[in-house]
C-alpha cells in the first residue's frame, strides 16, 4: 500500500514529510532543497517553472509569476482583503464567473486551486522520486484561521494535483502533534510562529487527543524579511558615517549587502558576534572602499527589538479572544525560522512564562506534524509495528574481567548476533558465560543477567577451541543466550527475561555512571588489553621455543627466554607501562629468532606458527570464518 | 471552525480476531488465524519493501554525497575567490604591471586551478540566454530581451550540478509584444 505524505503548503514556502518507520522524515526536492518557494509562472515559451526556478526568473516575468497563491485561495474578487491583494500583488487578479478571484498566468487564467495545484504536483513528483513509488493520498496543512470555502479549495488543489486529501490538518494543530502534544490531555497550547513575512498565534485547546482551535491572531506584514532590513539600514548607515558613501545608491552593493545582513542575523543566532567582511563593496575617486563591520547580537536586539515587542500584542488578544490568562498556557511550541533568534525565544518566554518546546526544525515542524498526522490515519489499516530498542548494552564477560559487548545499545529488536570465542588457558575443560548488560568496560561494574558454563571442552591449547556464543532478543525484549563448541557441537543456553525488568530511572542511572566514569574506564580498559597483549606474547613466545628448539640460535633462545621471565614478572604486578615495555622487548626478539629460523630456509612450522601478538580484539587465528572475532573467556 | 479530531484510540490489539470467548468452533478460529496470518504477511512485505527501497536510496544518497561532500565547503570558500577577483580587478595599473601584482594574479590562477580539479566549473553567463535553473535573475534593464547584460554574482557547477546560480542582470526590450502591464 502507497505512503501518504503531509504537506505544509505556505504562503512563501512549502514542505512536504513522510513517515518511515515510524519516524517523519522530511522529503528533499529534486534540487535538494528541503522546503520548495510557493512560486509558479510561464515563461514566453509556454513552459511551466514551479518552485526554486519560478523563483529565480521571477524579476524577468512579474506578469506570468504568481506567489503568495495562498493568500487568495477561497475568496471572491470583490471581497476586501482580496481587493487589497490586488494592489500589492504585480500579477493580473481577475474575476472568474462564479465571482472568485483567478489569476492571469500566460494567456490563460487560473482558479488559486489550480495554481496551488501545480505546486502540490511537484511536491508530490519529487516525493515520488524519493520514494520510488506512487503516492495518491495526503494531508495538507492550512492556516487556523481558513473558513470552510478556504478548506475546500485547499482540497479542490490536491484533488486536481492528483492527491486525495484524507485530511485538512490546522498547522498550529500538526505543529503540535510534531511535538508528541496529542498524547496530553486537557491542556492550553500556544503556537508563536514567525515566518518569513507573516506572524501567526493560535491558541489552542488539547481535549481527548482533539484540538480545538480556541483563537488566532497576528500580523500579515512581519516576519523575518523586516529583521535583515534592519541590518541592512543599519550596515548601510555604518559605512556612511565611516566613509561618507551610501551604498543605498549602489545595486551591486546592495545585493552583496543583503546577503550579508540575513547571513550575519542568522549566525547570531549561535554566536555573541560576527563579522561582515565586504572586500571591494565600492569605490570613489579615491579608491576602492571596504565594508568590515563587527556586529554583536546585543546590537541586533536593539535593533528589531520593536519587531519582536509588536507580536506580543497579537498574543495578548488571542488569549483574551480565547478568555484566558497567561497562567493557563501549558505549551508554548515555536514555528517559523525567525523563532531561532535567541531574543524571540526570550520574549515568548517572559510572555507566557513558559519555557516553550525547540528542537524540531521550525521551519519544518508543521510538514513533520502532517507526516504524523498521515501516519495516524494509515494506522487505522494496521500498519503500525512498534518495534523497541534495547536500553543498555549486551554482552559477556571475557579474559581479565573485561566486558565484551555483543549487542550494542540502542539495538532494534528484534535481533541476533554471534561471535566466536576461545579459551585462556591450555586444555581448559569449560567456559563459563556470564551475561552482562551496561556501559562499563569492566564486568563487574555492570549488571549480572545470568551465567552458565559449557563443559566438556575437548584438550587443546589455548585459543584454539572456538566457542559460538549468540545473543537472540526477540520483540518482546526476551534473550536467549546460547554457546556451541564448535568442535564437539555441544551446547548450553540460558533464557533471561528480567533484562526488560529495568526501570526507565535504572537505565538512565547507568548510562550516566557510565558517562561519568568514562575515562578511567578507559584507562582500566588499556590496563587489562596490555596485559592480555603480553601474557598472549609470552604464550606464544614459549610455545615458539620449545616447538622450535632445534632451530634457534642458542645465544637467542637465552635472550628470549630472559624477556619472556621479564614479562611475566611484569604482568604479575600493574605498572602498564612497564608491561607494555617488556612486551615491545620480547616482540622485537621474537622476530628476530623468526628471521634467525626463516633463514635456515626450513618450512614454516605448519598453522601454529605464532603470529604477531594479537592486539586488541583481533582475530589471531586466520581461520575458516572470516567473522570470527577473539576473545579469550577467562579460566575457569 | 472545523477541528483534527486524533484516532489516537486505535491502538487496541486485534481484540475481535485474538480472544476466544466461548469455545468458538475450530472453524471460526481458524479462520481468525488466517486473516491473522494474512495480515502479519501483508506487514511483513510493506516492511520488507520499505527496507529494499530505503537501502536503495541511502545507496543512492552514499554516492551522491561522495560526488558532492565538498559542497558547503565550497560555496564557502567561493566568496573568498569572488572578493579577489574583485581585489583584481581594482588593481591600480601600477600595481598591476609590477612583479607583485603579476603574483596576486598567479594566486588567483593557482585558486581557480585548485577548484577546477575538484571539479568546480565556472559559468559564463554574459551574452547566454536567461535560464532560471542555472541563472538568478536581480533585475531586468534595457537590452536584448531573454539575454544576460551584466552578472552580479559568477555562477559555478560542480559536476553536472549547480551549486551557485548566477546572479544576472537580464535584458527587457521588446515590451510591445507583451501589452498587459
Amino acid at each position: 500500500m502507497a505512503k501518504v505524505i503531509g504537506i505544509d503548503l505556505g504562503t512563501t514556502n512549502s514542505a512536504v514529510a513522510v513517515m518511515e518507520a515510524g519516524e517523519p522524515t522530511i522529503i528533499p526536492n529534486a534540487e535538494g532543497g528541503r522546503t520548495t518557494p510557493s512560486i509558479v509562472a510561464v515563461n514566453k515559451a509556454g513552459e511551466r517553472l514551479v518552485g526554486q526556478v519560478a523563483k529565480r526568473q521571477a524579476v524577468t516575468n512579474p506578469d506570468n509569476t504568481i506567489f503568495s497563491i495562498k493568500r487568495l485561495m477561497g475568496r471572491k474578487y470583490d471581497e476586501p482583503s482580496a481587493e487589497y491583494d490586488r494592489k500589492m500583488l504585480p500579477y493580473k487578479i481577475v474575476k472568474a464567473a462564479n465571482g472568485d478571484a483567478n489569476v492571469k498566468m500566460g494567456d490563460k487564467d487560473y482558479s488559486p486551486p489550480e495554481i496551488s495545484a501545480m505546486i502540490l504536483q511537484k511536491l508530490k513528483t519529487d516525493a515520488e522520486a524519493y520514494l520510488g513509488e506512487k503516492v495518491t493520498e495526503a494531508v495538507i496543512t492550512v492556516p487556523a484561521y481558513f473558513n470552510d470555502s478556504q478548506r475546500q479549495a485547499t482540497k479542490d488543489a490536491g484533488k486536481i494535483a492528483g492527491l486525495e486529501v484524507l485530511r485538512i490538518v490546522n498547522e498550529p494543530t500538526a505543529a503540535s502533534l510534531a511535538y508528541g502534544l496529542d498524547k496530553k490531555h486537557d491542556e492550553v497550547i500556544a503556537v508563536y510562529d514567525l515566518g518569513g513575512g507573516t506572524f501567526d498565534i493560535s491558541i489552542l485547546e488539547l481535549g481527548e487527543g482533539t484540538f480545538k482551535v480556541e483563537s488566532t491572531n497576528g500580523d500579515t506584514h512581519l516576519g523575518g524579511d523586516d529583521f535583515d532590513q534592519r541590518v541592512m539600514d543599519w550596515l548601510c548607515d555604518e559605512f556612511k558615517k565611516d566613509q561618507g558613501i551610501d551604498l543605498r545608491q549602489d545595486k551591486m552593493a546592495l545585493q552583496r549587502l543583503k546577503e550579508a545582513a540575513e547571513k550575519a542575523k542568522t549566525e547570531l543566532s549561535t554566536v555573541q558576534q560576527t563579522d561582515v567582511n565586504l572586500p571591494f563593496v565600492t569605490a570613489d575617486a579615491s579608491g576602492p572602499k571596504h565594508l568590515n563591520i563587527t556586529l554583536t547580537r546585543s546590537k541586533l536586539e536593539q535593533l528589531v527589538m520593536d519587531l519582536v515587542e509588536k507580536t506580543i500584542e497579537p498574543c495578548k488578544q488571542a488569549l483574551t479572544d480565547a478568555e484566558k490568562t497567561t497562567a493557563q498556557i501549558d505549551e508554548v511550541i515555536l514555528v517559523g525560522g525567525q523563532t531561532r533568534m535567541p531574543l524571540v525565544q526570550k520574549k515568548v518566554q517572559e510572555y507566557f512564562g513558559k519555557e516553550p518546546h525547540k528542537g524540531v526544525n521550525p521551519d519544518e515542524v508543521v510538514a513533520v506534524g502532517a507526516a504524523i498526522q498521515a501516519g495516524v490515519l494509515k494506522g487505522d489499516v494496521k500498519d503500525v509495528l512498534l518495534l523497541d530498542v534495547t536500553p543498555l548494552t549486551l554482552g559477556i564477560e571475557t579474559l581479565g574481567a573485561v566486558a565484551t559487548p555483543l549487542i550494542p545499545r540502542n539495538t532494534t529488536i528484534p535481533t541476533a548476533k554471534s561471535q566466536i570465542f576461545s579459551t585462556a588457558a591450555d586444555n581448559q575443560p569449560s567456559v563459563e558465560i556470564h551475561v552482562l548488560q551496561g556501559e562499563r568496560p569492566m564486568a563487574a561494574d555492570n549488571r549480572t543477567l545470568g551465567r552458565f558454563m559449557l563443559d566438556g571442552i575437548l584438550p587443546a591449547p589455548r585459543g584454539m577451541p572456538q566457542v559460538e556464543v549468540t545473543f537472540d532478543i526477540d520483540a518482546n525484549g526476551i534473550l536467549n543466550v546460547r554457546a556451541q563448541d564448535k568442535g564437539t557441537g555441544k551446547e548450553q543456553k540460558i533464557t533471561i527475561t528480567a533484562s526488560s525488568g529495568l526501570s526507565k530511572d535504572e537505565v538512565d542511572k547507568m548510562q550516566k555512571e557510565a558517562e561519568m566514569h568514562a575515562s578511567e574506564d578507559t584507562k582500566r580498559r588499556e590496563e587489562i588489553e596490555a596485559k592480555n597483549t603480553g601474557d598472549s606474547l609470552a604464550y606464544q613466545a614459549e610455545k615458539l621455543l620449545r616447538d622450535n628448539k632445534d632451530k634457534v640460535p642458542a645465544d637467542l633462545n637465552a635472550e628470549a627466554e630472559e624477556k619472556i621471565a621479564a614479562l611475566k614478572n611484569t604482568l604479575n604486578g600493574d605498572d602498564t607501562e612497564a608491561i607494555k615495555k617488556a612486551t615491545e622487548e620480547l616482540n622485537a626478539t621474537m622476530q628476530k629468532i623468526g628471521t634467525a629460523v626463516y633463514q635456515q630456509q626450513q618450512p614454516p612450522p605448519g598453522g601454529e606458527a605464532p603470529p604477531p601478538p594479537p592486539e586488541g580484539g583481533e582475530g589471531e587465528n586466520g581461520g575458516d570464518d572470516e567473522n570470527t572475532v577473539e576473545g579469550e573467556f577467562k579460566e575457569v | 471552525m472545523p477541528e483534527d479530531s486524533q484516532e489516537n484510540e486505535n491502538i487496541e490489539p486485534e481484540n475481535e480476531s485474538g480472544e476466544i470467548k466461548s469455545s468458538g468452533s475450530l472453524e471460526e478460529q481458524l479462520a481468525a488465524e488466517q486473516q491473522k496470518a494474512a495480515e502479519y504477511l501483508a506487514s511483513w512485505q510493506r516492511a520488507q519493501a520499505d527496507f529494499i527501497n530505503y537501502k536503495r536510496r541511502v545507496e543512492q544518497e552514499r554516492s551522491e554525497f561522495n560526488s558532492y561532500a565538498n559542497t558547503n565547503l565550497i560555496l564557502g570558500i567561493l566568496p573568498v575567490l569572488d572578493d579577489l577577483e574583485r581585489a583584481i580587478e581594482a588593481m591600480p595599473a601600477k600595481i598591476a604591471a609590477s612583479e607583485w601584482g603579476e603574483g596576486i594574479k598567479l594566486v588567483e590562477h593557482k585558486f581557480k586551478t585548485i577548484l577546477q580539479g575538484q571539479g568546480v566549473i565556472p559559468m559564463i553567463s554574459v551574452g547566454e540566454t536567461f535560464d532560471p535553473t542555472i541563472h538568478e535573475a536581480l533585475r531586468q534593464e534595457k537590452g536584448e530581451e531573454g539575454i544576460i547584460l551584466e552578472e552580479f554574482q559568477r555562477g559555478y557547477m560542480l559536476g553536472e550540478r549547480v551549486i551557485r546560480p548566477a546572479k544576472v542582470v537580464v535584458g527587457n526590450e521588446e515590451e510591445e509584444d507583451n501589452p498587459n502591464g
